[in-house]
């Protein structure tokens, strides 16, 4: 008995002292006060996250002293919580908005990303769709006005009455938003069923033989082998609108995707500029990093499947550190 | 060792009468964290959801039926149907189902068959709703579609709630058939232990004046029953009410109203999850999304405090 209640004394004490150890723990420093140990905050979007990963990787190597507290959770949190104040650097996928702008955040371009049409491998008018791509005014016809309902109004052959199964992103993103604006509208503007994510559109698209989606360009094309996703094509876009696809139209592998992007070949929109954003103009720890980006950080972004910006905006976005 | 206690305060601090009050006083501590939790977040969501009414009207953002928030358009209309139509649906293909196989359970069943369902019932209950909702899209759309292409090939298309311009599979049966399952465990575990706590006594006085089983069932355990049953369904209600992923990835998210159940349609905790990330940055939608959650919260609170009064009145009566 007497034993049974000292342990129980002993074990109210030892509650007592964790309490007290974990109100102890201190929330992350992110200012650059201390010049030995300092933490980056990162929040935002997804599709910049694994780069901020793998780029906080190499800097932690690089520069001693230097950690990183990365999460994603989306653009818009990432923009929320740098302009709170919450974390150094938010992650958005998409551009600036001017009521963004005006509560002082400052954007940073560091990579690109592309968003691309996707089509199953199965689809019964694949070889036409393949000759001649689809262009700008007939996926707006798709999107935006809904007057574009078969297989056949795309490929103007009557012929053909295939509906087109049009999917969309459900979830609020920076793809949809980029692919809407390259239509001429927002993403709350774009028809289709709602899928929930990337991998989402793309299970739907391979599981019919008549859906329609978009990928980035990480979703869009296998990893592993650089062509598009067993069971969907990434069907071209007739950029200028002759009628047929011509040799930088084609984009059947992961290589000739980013090489129509970097070159500008690929129109922007749907092609995206990815930014980091700081509350006002970035200072110390911070200030050091988004330079190392925008310098020695832009060697890792080819193998982590981003595209680089080119020479010329890069010198314009180093202008702005200054 | 024994002896470093020694310094502490003597074991006194222990006695009964005070080890009493102790336990009280912290039970009632206790007993106040969910009431504030919940009371914390409706006010919070009330002050995050105020900005929306300088830019709407309470009537217009319950009953318009145009969202477009970036152009100043906050109708959640389409989204409260959303959700009550694939509540419903749910409810309607998981109900009679889950009541015949609890009766079957509690009434029937071996007790060997018992053991061996049981736990998967149980463990249906805890698979997380992310895996409901890929089982959903790899599965589900795919049948809901061929189902899809069925009615329309033998012309049923023409018979209300069945006709559709959209063949995809994403669509409020595909949303209805994921909750429906995993709706079940609920009804079915509530409503088997409902049963179980009828007293044996009465099954046997029935049996005794000559009463066939279904009709030991029909006319002595249910009435007895009823009220907890009606918890239980009202608590399935709620679950599926407040269901967001598995539904979301599979109900095709066209701020639309439904006029098929192979129409798409939007929910409200969809609405939530889809863009709450993404839009905090943008003051009105923020409070648009807040307003929803509130709706929200405000009716599964109603529906809980419902299935607790009846389970109230079941408690209290087989305790007569």
């Amino acid at each position: 008995m007497q034993k049974h209640t000292r342990s129980r004394q002993a074990m109210l004490y030892f509650l007592i002292l964790l309490m007290l150890i974990s109100g102890c723990g201190g929330a992350p420093q992110a200012s650059g006060e201390d010049e030995t140990e300092v933490t980056i905050a990162v929040s935002g979007a997804w599709a910049l996250y694994p780069m901020m990963v793998r780029w906080a990787e190499e800097y932690e190597v690089s520069h001693p002293g230097v950690q990183f507290d990365i999460s994603a959770g989306g653009a818009g949190k990432g923009m929320a919580d740098v302009l709170s104040d919450m974390v150094d650097i938010g992650m958005v996928s998409r551009e600036i908005r001017p009521e963004e702008e005006a509560q002082g955040a400052n954007g940073i371009a560091v990579a690109k990303d592309a968003v691309f049409p996707t089509i199953n491998v199965q689809n019964p008018a694949l070889m036409e769709l393949m000759a001649s791509g689809i262009t700008q005014e007939i996926f707006a016809g798709i999107y935006i006005r809904g007057d574009i309902t078969t297989w056949g109004q795309v490929l103007g052959d009557p012929a053909i009455t295939d509906p087109l199964h049009v999917y969309t992103r459900s979830d609020a993103c920076g793809a949809a938003e980029v692919w809407a604006k390259y239509l001429g509208g927002m993403q709350e503007d774009l028809l289709g069923i709602g899928v929930f994510s990337d991998p989402g559109i793309l299970e739907a698209v391979i599981n019919d033989a008549l859906g329609l989606g978009y990928n980035n360009l990480n979703y869009a094309f296998d990893p592993h082998t650089g062509e598009p996703v067993l069971g969907s094509v990434v069907v071209p876009v007739d950029i200028n609108g002759d009628g047929r696809v011509d040799d930088g139209e084609l984009l059947d592998t992961k290589e000739k995707a980013i090489e129509a992007v970097s070159s500008g070949n690929y129109p922007s929109p749907p092609a995206r500029v990815l930014y980091l954003v700081t509350n006002g103009q970035p200072s110390g720890a911070v200030l050091d990093f988004l330079n190392w980006v925008l310098n020695e950080g832009q060697a890792f972004l080819g193998e982590a499947g981003y595209i680089s910006l080119a020479e010329s905006q890069l010198n314009v976005e180093r202008d702005k550190l200054h | 060792m024994a002896s470093n206690f020694k310094l502490l305060p003597p074991l006194r601090l222990f006695s009964r009468q005070r080890k009493d009050r102790a336990v009280q006083r912290l039970s009632r501590i206790a007993i106040t964290l969910p009431l504030v939790v919940t009371v914390g977040m409706v006010v919070a969501l009330v002050m995050r959801a105020l900005p929306i009414t300088t830019l709407t009207s309470v009537w217009d953002f319950l009953g318009g039926k145009v969202w477009h928030p970036l152009q100043g358009e906050f109708g959640l209309f389409p989204f409260i149907v959303g959700t009550l139509w694939v509540t419903i649906l749910s409810m309607v293909l998981a109900v009679p189902v889950c009541l015949l196989s609890a009766i079957y359970l509690a009434e029937y069943a071996h007790p060997a068959l018992l053991a061996v369902t049981k736990p998967i019932i149980d463990l249906l209950a805890g698979i997380p709703s992310v895996i409901y909702g890929v089982w959903g899209l790899v599965v589900i759309v795919p049948g809901v579609r061929r189902l899809g292409e069925v009615v329309e090939a033998n012309g049923l298309g023409a018979i209300p709630l069945l006709g559709t311009e959209n063949p995809t599979g994403f669509s409020v049966l595909a949303g209805g058939l994921v909750l429906a399952v995993m709706v079940a465990p609920v009804i079915i575990s509530v409503t088997f232990e409902v049963l179980n706590a009828v007293p044996t006594g009465l099954r046997h006085a029935s049996l005794a004046v000559g009463a066939t089983r279904w009709q030991t069932i029909k006319f002595a355990v249910l009435p007895k029953a009823a009220a907890g049953i009606l918890a239980g369904i009202v608590l399935g209600f709620s679950r599926a009410f407040g269901e967001t992923m598995a539904v979301m990835m599979v109900i095709g998210n066209v701020p639309d109203m439904p006029s098929s159940i192979f129409d798409p349609a939007y929910p409200l905790t969809a609405l939530i999850a889809n863009n709450f990330g993404e839009m905090l940055s943008i003051p009105q939608y923020d409070a648009a999304l807040m307003g929803a959650a509130l709706i929200l919260l405000v009716v599964v609170l109603i529906f809980n405090l419902l299935s607790a009064s009846f389970l109230h009145t079941v408690v209290g009566r087989s305790q007569q």
